[in-house]
Order: C-alpha cells, then structure tokens, then sequence
C-alpha cells in the first residue's frame, strides 16, 4: 500500500517479473486492487495485493472493503515517495491502515519503505532517511516497524525485499544453519542461497555474525554483498534473456576468491565463496551435487511445517 | 613483423612525454554529449549521472591505456579548428559528435568545416561521426533522423568540396544507455592499432581451435573490444560479452580478501593440462612440442565461466585475464569447456603468450617513438 504514484507496481514489476527499471515509467496506474500469486520456493505461494493508490481507492479500503482488505495479512508494505508533498495525508492514511490491521490481523509485521531514493541527492541519503525513520516511527506509535530506504535503480531495493520475504519463510534458522555446516564442508567463506525466480536472499551461512562486525576478521566483505549479489546476477539474466538463452551457473576465479553459483534445489541458487586458493571450482561443484538432496528434504520440511 | 610494426602514425608529439600516444579528438557542438561519452567509458560514470555533467570550457586530455597508449582530447562546443592548441594532423582520429537530433544547419555545417580542415592538414586522419543520444528518439524516427543526417552531410560536402568523394566518412548510431557506444568507439580503436591483424590472426586460431563461434580481446575497464575474430560482430553477442564483464568486475570488489599474502599466483603449465589421446585435436600442440618459452613470472590467472542454456547444445561463456588491462571473453559450446577444458586453457596460454609479444613490442615502440621526437 502507499500513496498513488509512489512506486509500488514498479517495484512489484522488477522483483517478481523480471522487467528492468527502466521499463517502469510505461506501467499505468494501478485500479482497484491487483492480485497476485507468487510461487515463491515452489510450495510457498505468496499472494501478493497490490493496491492503487489513488484517494478514492484508499477511502474505499478503509470503509466498504476494510475487512477483505485487511484479513490474513501476513505483512503490510506501505510505501512512501520521499520526495512526497503531502506527507500529512500519506500519514493519515497510513494511520488509518494500521487501525485496520490491528482488528483484523494483528500478527502482520509492517515493513515501511521511503522509496525513490534515487532522487534524493547521495550523501544526503542516510540523514534524509534518519529523518524519514524518526517521522514513520513517531507514527505507527507502538506498533514495531521496519524502515527502508529504496530504489528501483540500486541494490537497495533487494536488500528490503529479501528482509521481506525472510518474515515469511518458516525455518530461516534451520536452513542457515545447514548452510554453515555446508561451508565447513567446502571451506568456503561464504554460502549463500537464493530463491531462483526473484534471486532475493533466503539465507545466508554468516547469518549469526551480522551483529557483531569483527575488524580482525580475515575477509573485508562487503556489507551489500548480498543485495548487490541479486542485483547483478539479475541484471545478467536479463542480459542473457535478450539472446533467448537461460542463464544456468556460473564459476569465477577471481583476483581475490572463487566462486560458484549453482543451482541447489528446483528453486533454488547456492552461491559459495571461498578464499582458499587451492580448492578448485569442481571440487565445490562435487560438493553442492552432493548436498543437493538434503536441501530438498529440508526444504520441504521447512514448507510442510 | 617488427618492420610492419614500425610504421609511423604521421604525427609528431609536441610535448616532451615519456611516452608517445595516438591522439583522438572529440568534437560536436555544445550539449551534444562529447564528455559523456569519455565519462561513460572511462571513467564508469552510470549513464543516467551524465545528466548532470557540466559544460567543457577548455580542451582536456585524458589519457587511456590499452594495447596501445591513446590520449583523448576532449573540446568545448565553440572550439575552432585555430583555438584546438594543437594542429590537426597531430591527431590520428577525429570523432565529431552529433545530437540526433540536431537535423538543422548549424551542426552539420560545423561538421563539414572540420572534415574540409582535417583533410586538408593531413590526408591520414579518420573522421568519424557518431550520431549520439540515440535512446532519445523511438526506433523507427532514429533510423530516419540518422539516414538524414548522412544524407545532409554528404551533400552538403559535396557542395563546399569536389574532390570529397576521396574522404572515407563514417556513421554511427550511438548512445551512452546501451552498448552501442561502446561498439562504435572500438571500431573506432581498431583503426590506430597497428598490429591488428596479428591480433585477430591470434583469435581466429584461438576460435579454430576450440570450436568457438565468436571471441573478443576485451579492455576490462572501458569495455571496449580491442580485437575480435573474423566472424561478424552481433550486436545482441557483443550486448552480452559487455554484460557479463560488467557484472564480473563488479562482482570483484564485493568478496575482498584482508589477507595480504597470496593473491592469486596460482601458476599455469601449460603441460599438465593436456592428455596425449587429445593432443592430436589441436595443430598447437603437434606444431610445436616445447610449452611457451619463458614461463614469466608468477602468473595470476583469474578467469571465469558461465553457463548457458538456451537447448541442447548450450554455451559457456568463458573469461580468461591476458594482460592486467586485456581480458579474452569467448563463446564456447558447453561440451567443449566440459569435455575439453584443459585444452582450452592450453590454447589460452598460447593465446596469452602471444598477445603479451605484442603488447610488449607496442610499448617498447611508443616509448622509442618519444625519444626519437
């Protein structure tokens, strides 16, 4: 949900349609209330509404349709134009949706992304975006929020959605847990793993670690490895879509690591990153056939529970 | 090979540089995108940040170096051919930039002035036009607008000029959004190169060899081409090639290593790749039987492989570093790279000794050529 014009099918275009950003300016308004089910993980299906922003829409959610509007909500997005000129009206309406959720799901978690950041000058960004956080919470009053900064023509984007999508998937834990086991195997720094469609993160083998960034730490990841990661090997598999052929996987030997994207399960890419000079590319390959049918099994608890 | 390397591009350097670069002059009247052109390719500015670039007033040079050293000037829109600084006959290459949609007489007539003045300073220049921010017209008024502008200019040289008909003009479609630029300022490239021909000899035995429909001598940074084999350029190919190398050098920075020891020196034999059944499938191996003859140095040999798969064949694209600035990217057919990596890898180090030959002999060249001036 958002204002009109904010961005919300463009967004819903990129991640889950495979259309670049640059398409988005053709997208029409959005009337009424789009449907969609995504298959996300194969089993997991999720039903994403994408609601048209316009007042006469708003009023009507929040009045005659308020409790179709607002039954098993699993997650409220609401997105806002940074660059909006009516944030007294946005808030207003915003206000009025989280009352809505309150009667009728109240277990829904509510991400908040202040989208179009692109327009917002770059080292501005973080204080506009400190400023924005401060406002929103101020707003949604007691109720726990999670605040984004987005935009269609960065990484940033990814970064929201996988958080997004990670709410919703049963068992992130287990699964991550799996993935180090697996790195240890592998020796790799890194293992990550990636819904196959939409290339958002599912989980990550250093997901414990986040917190506390370790200075000494060997490796100088990048702290946008991952959304960057979806970015790119998204953007690749348009480029590679253009030519009429279907990116399959992918190894690198790079300057400083080697890695190798491959896919794990039927919906799934694993990316392994390892260090070590030594290990070869098939050996990590070896390894990921080999670990492929317990990810299914796990996979397919983690869906049946 | 070294006498045929020997020519001379014609122009002297003024200045005392260390070493001797071919010079490219960009020229095109005001906002026609002359500096987003070089920010885009050289600097990894993200086209839509053109936008806000601000208006040369002075000639600036930039220098770039790929197989050979180049030194591109870049011109305010009101420069003459009297206020450049430097006269024209110096400069290999000159590209004149064009809006598309700059239809009208002033451009066009700028245009042909400049052509008259170069051709009459030197016979040996290359004009190139490229008719720029082609993204901003839909496909059908682009081809219209650029055959027109074609049209007007030959025209209208014609008229200021009889003899024209000796100059060799070329027309490119480009913009900073796609890879056409990137296309367009390769050809452009190709024709300072001098040893050329030695390099596309060394894809077209590297692609014989592995059953490789289409390879490329990449410039990592600018993504520009600096040879490709004898098979025709595809744009949508070429679209790829330049995508994937993005995506690669990109996908560097993101997984840094702190450790400060071994960066990748993995060294690579030549010998131990090759099995004696398989020996016979490539007329390298049986043509000589001693590897590369100096293994020099530690070689760092990053390289990568991606895989495709559209139906049954499939293909591999493959990324090989040759030297620190020259990447070879090829199309191989999947069951080549699985079946027979290893002698894609020993035609590689044969492809990469050979490459190194030159590039070393092009840069002992411009730095005599200096010391002779």
């Amino acid at each position: 949900m958002g204002a009109s014009g904010s961005g919300k099918t463009s967004m819903r275009s990129m991640i889950f349609s495979n259309n670049p950003a640059s398409l988005t300016s053709r997208l029409g308004a959005t009337i009424d209330v789009e449907q969609n089910h995504v298959r996300f993980l194969d089993d997991l299906i999720l039903n994403l509404w994408d609601c048209g922003g316009q007042d006469a829409f708003m009023d009507s959610y929040l009045s005659a349709q308020r409790a179709t509007i607002f039954s098993h909500v699993g997650v409220l997005i609401y997105v806002f134009d940074v660059e909006s000129r009516e944030m007294t009206k946005d808030l207003e309406y915003y206000h009025d949706c989280l009352l809505g959720l309150s009667q009728f799901s109240k277990d829904a978690s509510v991400f908040l992304l202040v989208h179009k950041m692109d327009l917002v000058r770059e080292s501005e960004r973080t204080a506009v975006l400190h400023r924005k956080t401060a406002e929103l919470e101020k707003a949604s009053g007691d109720i726990t929020v999670r605040v984004h900064g987005t935009s269609i023509y960065d990484e940033t984007l990814y970064k929201a959605w996988s958080s997004i999508v990670n709410t919703l998937i049963p068992n992130v834990r287990n699964l991550s847990k799996h993935l180090r086991i697996f790195a240890e195997a592998c020796n790799a720094t890194e293992v990550i793993l990636f819904e196959r469609t939409t290339f958002l993160v599912i989980a990550t083998s250093s997901g414990h670690s986040d917190q506390t960034v370790d200075p000494l730490a060997p490796h100088a990841l990048d702290t946008k490895r991952y959304e960057r990661t979806s970015e790119l090997i998204k953007a690749f598999k348009q480029s590679c879509s253009r030519l009429r052929e279907e990116f399959h996987s992918l190894e690198m030997e790079l300057a400083d690591f080697t890695a190798v994207l491959d896919e794990m399960t039927k919906n799934t890419y694993i990316l392994v990153v390892v260090h070590d000079p030594t290990i070869e590319t098939a050996a990590i390959r070896m390894n990921i056939r080999i670990a492929r049918r317990k990810f299914e099994e796990l996979q397919g608890d983690s869906l049946v529970s | 090979m070294t006498s045929a390397l020997q020519q001379s591009y014609g122009g002297v350097d003024a200045e005392n540089e260390s070493i001797k670069r071919t010079k490219i002059l960009l020229l095109g009247t005001r906002r026609s995108g002359k500096t987003s052109i070089l920010q885009v390719l050289f600097k990894d500015l993200p086209p839509k940040q053109t936008f806000y670039l601000e208006p040369t007033m002075r000639v600036t040079r930039h220098t770039f170096d790929t197989i050979i050293p180049l030194e591109i000037w870049d011109s305010p829109g009101n420069v003459t051919a009297d206020t450049l600084g430097s006269p024209l006959s110096h400069f290999s290459t000159v590209i004149f930039v064009i809006d598309i949609r700059d239809l009208y007489q002033q451009p066009v007539a700028k245009l042909v002035e400049f052509v008259v003045a170069a051709f009459q300073a030197s016979q040996n220049i290359d004009f190139e036009v490229f008719v720029h921010k082609a993204e901003k017209l839909q496909e059908d008024d682009k081809y219209e607008n650029f055959r027109q502008i074609h049209e007007r200019v030959i025209d209208r040289l014609a008229d200021e000029w009889p003899e024209f008909e000796q100059v060799p003009l070329n027309f490119y479609l480009t913009s900073v959004y796609d890879h056409t630029l990137q296309d367009a300022f390769s050809r452009v490239v190709h024709k300072v190169i001098d040893s050329l021909p030695y390099l596309e000899g060394l894809l077209n035995i590297f692609c014989s060899n592995t059953s490789c429909p289409k390879a490329f001598l990449f410039d990592i940074r600018s993504k520009l081409y600096v040879a490709t084999d004898a098979s025709p350029v595809d744009q949508v190919t070429h679209n790829l090639c330049c995508d994937y190398l993005q995506m690669l050098n990109s996908f560097g920075p993101l997984y840094k290593s702190n450790a400060t020891s071994n960066p990748r020196t993995a060294v690579f034999s030549p010998t131990q790749a090759t099995s004696p059944d398989e020996s016979s499938s490539t007329p390298t191996i049986s043509s000589s039987s001693s590897p590369p003859s100096s293994p020099p140095k530690p070689i760092v040999f990053p390289s990568a492989a991606a895989s495709l798969t559209p139906s049954q064949p499939g293909t591999t694209l493959t990324y090989h570093l040759i030297t620190p600035h020259l990447a070879l990217l090829a199309l191989l057919p999947t069951t080549v790279y699985e079946m027979r990596r290893g002698l894609v890898e020993w035609n590689v180090v044969w492809f990469r000794e050979g490459v190194r030959e030159i590039w070393e002999v092009e840069k002992e060249r411009s730095v005599a050529d200096s010391v002779i001036s």
